[in-house]
């Protein structure tokens, strides 16, 4: 990441649009992000996935993807590191309902990585606000990496 | 890797269970850039959202996520299989100190003309035995 990434997920969040300012169909802005082997490891460590294939580069070697791989969920961290700090999924209080991902090839150290993403629907569920987000990663070669949605209820 | 294809539907996968703590949550932060404070700060949580309270943090949904694509990798990369898919839903809160398991039924077989596809019903439960998240997975194993 070439910017600051902002940890403090209030700062700057009035900037963020609210329920009400999200316009379906309307692309987000987001960052492309360069993925390495030791964010893989975090993301791996944290979730007791310790598949040699993910972090074992002379065990990834003899596989027939020949260098380590990141696993499905490397979306987890994608999402956050290929949109900007006001992009509204920062925005604190925000519920995740659901989540469904595609998944068509791995993401891989070294890979320059692109989100299209934009929220798809919005509508609201009983007292909920709920916004469906629509995302597709893409790695430098313009391949699909994944592609998934996501069902947050809105902060109020 | 070129194992014969012999899944049938009914078969059960079981994941690997995980024990979620104030610190693990807080490393899920920090590996994902997900730092919503409903996963760290107890102030914050101790204020309603709606009609809920969730009483203290709770464990990122997507941590729950990643329990299930490893289930799911672990299972079929063995036999030749690729995880293709998975959409859950969230059921109830995680909190620090549960215990949380994946399994999996393999609802469907579906030869296409490339592949078998795999369905696979999937789930996650506490220790209280309470399904936390639910939801569906489909594997490829290409002919």
């Amino acid at each position: 990441m070439d910017y600051k990434y902002d940890t403090d997920f209030w700062a700057g969040n009035a900037a963020r649009k609210i329920w009400d300012d999200i316009v379906p169909g309307e692309p987000r802005k987001t960052i492309p992000y360069t993925l390495t082997k030791e964010a893989i490891y975090k993301l791996c460590h944290a979730t007791g996935d310790m598949n040699p294939l993910y972090v074992d580069e002379d065990y990834a070697k003899t596989t027939k993807w020949g260098g380590i791989i990141a696993p499905p969920s490397i979306h987890v961290l994608l999402m956050f590191s290929c949109t900007p700090n006001d992009d509204w999924m920062r925005s604190p209080g925000t519920i995740n309902a659901g989540q469904s991902w595609s998944y068509n090839i791995p993401a891989r150290p070294g890979d320059v990585i692109t989100l299209h993403a934009r929220a798809l629907d919005k509508f609201i569920k009983g007292d909920r606000l709920f916004a469906v987000h629509d995302n597709v990663f893409f790695n430098q070669n313009n391949e699909v990496i994944c592609s998934g949605r996501g069902w947050t209820i809105r902060p109020m | 890797m070129e194992n014969k294809f012999d899944i049938t539907e009914g078969q059960r996968i079981e994941g690997t269970p995980f024990c979620p703590t104030r610190e693990t949550i807080w490393e899920f932060c920090e590996a994902s850039l997900d730092y919503n404070p409903l996963h760290w700060d107890d102030e914050y949580m101790k204020s309603n959202f709606g009609k809920t309270n969730f009483g203290g943090i709770i464990m990122h949904g997507m941590s729950n996520f990643s329990l299930i694509t490893k289930m799911m990798t672990d299972w079929a990369l063995p036999q030749g299989g690729i995880h293709r898919r998975l959409e859950t839903r969230w059921k109830a809160p995680v909190k620090p100190g549960d215990t949380i398991t994946p399994s999996g039924t393999v609802k469907k077989v579906k030869p296409t003309e490339k592949a078998n596809w795999v369905v696979v019903t999937v789930q996650v439960k506490n220790q209280q035995d309470a399904v936390v998240a639910e939801g569906e997975a489909m594997v490829e194993f290409p002919h």
